[in-house]
């Protein structure tokens, strides 16, 4: 087993939080390692949401969610122009069916401008029709939301994982911590060839926070995950919308949502349902589900335009105790983001909706502390906010374009024919951390177009396994076993 | 660089139309995104082409090489591994190769991109979304191309042409295929590709149903099948699940050209990415004739 040099704070997982604390923490004097258990960021609840920035209309005043989402709204466009992250400030309508809508959407209104969102405003039915001409004839009132927004999520946690690594936090892949320990002054971490030793550790474990947590602790809290069905639509689709739209249903609980991403295309969801077996596993009754209601919302959206489903996890979190030798659900659910803190040990559990809008505020609220609580709140005056993006050939003038093949001749070569992904701007995916075929999509936006993959995922997995020194059969789509093609021919030649 | 005729893709249609044009004395640049030309002729190993054209029975391989042997004695420029990212409204359009990025310009544009094959993601399945699972096309080109080992046991998903040929292909690699999944009541594709491929090799079908469920962690390890009208579920076990869910004309360079329906008077379409045709020879012949009407009008301007 190899030792590591002790260092300030351990963070466990490299998700959206993961990483953005990793961040944050730098931007003090304090020396931050990243155990993460897969082998790449962003490959567990982060990867799969509704991809919006919220701007806290929906939270309770006075809780630490709307305190958080307001902020981090307002500086969403900064956080996205220093890491070199698309952003989108498309507006969102929250559009109503009667009047147990227009209740709610009066509700939502005054707690916006109690929480302080600017820019908010109740529509008629008329108003609501001449922005969105594509929502149902049926809609009688909506509350516009100028501020809310949309940003993929896999890109905001990959340039916060490469600006904390840029500005020193050392990252560890493969490392699943399997065994954690107090020792004198703080903490001894075990993966399975490994052990680190640390004054603090931060747990952003995602869906295994509560089991990580419960390495050195007391079980308290757990979760229970739920899950989110979604589909998306080829961004040929007709009949869609240009803001995000929720929409709020007459009968039953969950309403639909749509989001027209950065990328350009309808992103439907999320259905609600219990949890399948695996956290990404979807189900064809919550895509059936979310069919229906686009009828009823959108009627002429191209739902045949399907080009993709997947499913996520909410992590709902509920206090337990013990009962005999088990421990069991109360009726304690913890709507606010909550950090447990226990001697050292910081674990983020549960955090949901707003979550990704909040990541960034959340991580440097919870940095302020720890290094409080390290006594070490001076500042890293080297921290560089500024992070780099991937050159994207397709937003490069023509002469630009021309400019850089005659340096790389391999940002000539058109590897992804839907997206326009030259051989350069994958192998920048590769250099900058991307091991496996998912990896490279999630950083270029190969494999997103109407064929799905199946023109480049082969070329893809023969520019990872050149790249990387490995065989080919050796790469995956997404980690594990997730191989594409087997070892050796197949038979015969 | 002007040329009278610019021709993107560089399979059978591609290069029918090439031949063609050349022939009739037109300036030709014909644009491949692949490194050789033959679209996926190259991948088509076994028999069956050329019956109409060339009365005999030879693979899609052959097929190709008798067009590019005959493309190589032409006065034709050829780019390979070249995309054509955009065409534009003056007759220009930008060119991608790892040589540079070219603007060329042209009087008549012939696309002939062949078609793209319906991917899973259209479908309305649930599951984790494991590797393992790839399109007809996609699979025939690995194994056959490249000769890349996908697994042992497959399920196949659509009855296509393309899904039938490669039904038969597994089973000749010595794999079992261990169910061909139909959302209709008979089979799809050519009556011929039925009785050589699924009847001779006794593959188990499955009509009137469709596969609404994935699963595997990682890898595919299984997958659900529905029976549309009793609403039954079976469970068949597999290691990878091919897709043949139906061909669509590749038309989306083009469609930033379209207004209404219509296109510029000099775009034009041949092969597949004109209409899907069953055979290959069709599609040689429709692209000749589109070849020699275009050579016809511009031997009419040069008249005029």
């Amino acid at each position: 087993m190899h030792t590591s040099e002790k260092c300030d704070i351990t963070v466990i997982g490299a998700g959206l939080l993961g990483c953005f604390v990793a961040r944050s923490l730098r931007e003090y004097n304090l020396s931050v390692r990243v155990l993460e258990a897969r082998e790449d960021v962003c490959t567990g609840i982060s990867k799969a949401n509704t991809a919006i920035v919220y701007t806290g209309i929906d939270n309770k005043p006075g809780s630490l969610k709307s305190e958080l989402c307001v902020r981090a709204n307002e500086g969403f466009d900064s956080l996205c122009t220093d890491l070199g992250v698309p952003f989108s400030r498309c507006g969102s309508l929250m559009a109503v069916f009667g009047p147990k809508g227009e209740k709610a959407l009066i509700k939502k209104y005054n707690q916006g401008v109690e929480n302080g969102v600017r820019g908010i405003k109740l529509l008629s039915a008329e108003e609501t029709h001449s922005m969105e001409p594509g929502l149902s004839s049926e809609v009688t009132a909506s509350l516009f939301v100028p501020g809310t927004g949309t940003v993929n999520p896999w890109l905001l946690c990959i340039a916060a994982y490469e600006n904390a690594s840029d500005n020193g936090a050392e990252f560890l892949f493969n490392n699943r911590v399997i065994q954690m320990e107090r020792v004198n002054g703080g903490f001894r971490l075990v993966t399975e060839d490994n052990e680190f030793f640390s004054r603090a550790v931060v747990n952003c474990a995602g869906l295994f926070a509560d089991t990580v947590r419960e390495l050195t602790e007391k079980p308290l809290v757990r979760i229970f995950r739920t899950g989110a069905d979604y589909f998306v639509l080829d961004k040929k689709a007709e009949g869609g919308v240009s803001h995000i739209i929720f929409h709020e249903p007459e009968i039953g609980k969950k309403g639909l949502t749509l989001v027209p991403t950065t990328e350009g295309n309808i992103l439907v969801g999320p259905s609600d349902r219990a949890a399948s077996e695996y956290p990404d596993e979807a189900d064809v009754n919550g895509l059936v589900q979310l069919e229906k209601q686009c009828k009823e919302v959108v009627p002429k959206l191209e739902i045949n335009k399907k080009i993709r489903c997947f499913a996520g996890s909410r992590p709902n979190t509920v206090l337990v105790k013990p009962e005999g030798r088990r421990y069991i659900k109360t009726d304690n659910k913890i709507p606010d983001f909550s950090i447990f803190e226990e001697a050292g040990l910081f674990s983020l559990i549960g955090i949901k909706t707003p979550g990704l809008t909040c990541a960034h505020e959340l991580s440097r609220y919870l940095s302020a502390h720890i290094a409080d609580y390290l006594c070490c709140s001076e500042i890293n005056p080297e921290f560089n906010p500024v992070r780099k993006p991937i050159i994207k050939t397709s937003e490069l003038t023509l002469e630009e374009w021309k400019k850089l093949v005659q340096c790389n001749k391999a940002y000539g070569q058109i590897i992804c024919t839907c997206g326009k992904i030259t051989e350069g701007e994958i192998v920048g995916a590769i250099r900058r951390g991307a091991a496996t075929v998912n990896g490279v999509k999630r950083r270029v936006g190969s494999g997103m177009g109407c064929c799905q993959g199946s023109r480049c995922t082969q070329r893809i997995a023969e520019i990872i396994a050149r790249e990387l020194s490995i065989e080919v059969n050796e790469v995956t789509m997404d980690g594990r076993n997730s191989y594409i093609m087997r070892g050796g021919v197949s038979c015969e030649v | 660089m002007k040329y009278d005729i610019l021709i993107v893709g560089g399979g059978a249609a591609g290069m029918a139309a090439a031949i063609k044009s050349s022939e009739r004395g037109a300036s030709v640049l014909l644009a491949e995104r692949d490194l050789e030309l033959g679209g996926v002729l190259k991948q088509c190993i076994h028999n069956g082409f050329g019956l109409t054209y060339f009365h005999e029975d030879i693979s899609g391989t052959e097929y190709a090489d008798r067009f590019r042997r005959a493309i190589a004695d032409k006065s034709i420029e050829i780019m390979t591994e070249a995309n054509v990212v955009s065409i534009c409204e003056n007759r220009t359009a930008v060119i991608a190769t790892k040589s540079g990025i070219f603007e060329v310009s042209f009087d008549f544009c012939i696309m002939a991109t062949g078609c793209r094959e319906k991917s899973i993601g259209s479908e309305l399945i649930g599951g984790t979304r494991p590797a393992g699972v790839y399109t007809a096309g996609e699979a025939q080109k690995m194994i056959n191309l490249n000769h890349y080992d996908l697994g042992d046991n497959f399920v196949i998903l659509g009855s296509g042409n393309v899904g039938q040929v490669m039904a038969r292909r597994l089973k000749i690699l010595g794999k079992n295929v261990a169910a061909m999944i139909e959302q209709n009541n008979s089979l799809g594709g050519m009556t011929k590709n039925r009785q050589d491929c699924i009847e001779a090799y006794n593959i188990p079908v499955r009509l009137n149903s469709t596969v609404d469920m994935i699963y595997g962690e990682g890898h595919v390890t299984a997958v659900r099948v529905k029976h549309l009208d009793s609403g039954d579920t079976e469970i068949i076990k597999c290691d990878a699940l091919i897709t043949a869910l139906g061909l669509i004309p590749d038309r989306v360079l083009a469609e930033e050209l379209e207004i209404n329906g219509n296109y510029l008077d000099w775009l034009y379409f041949c092969g597949n990415c004109e209409s899907v045709h069953d055979i290959v020879d069709a599609v040689t012949i429709q692209a000749e004739r589109l070849a020699s009407e275009i050579c016809d009008l511009t031997e009419d301007k040069l008249n005029a």
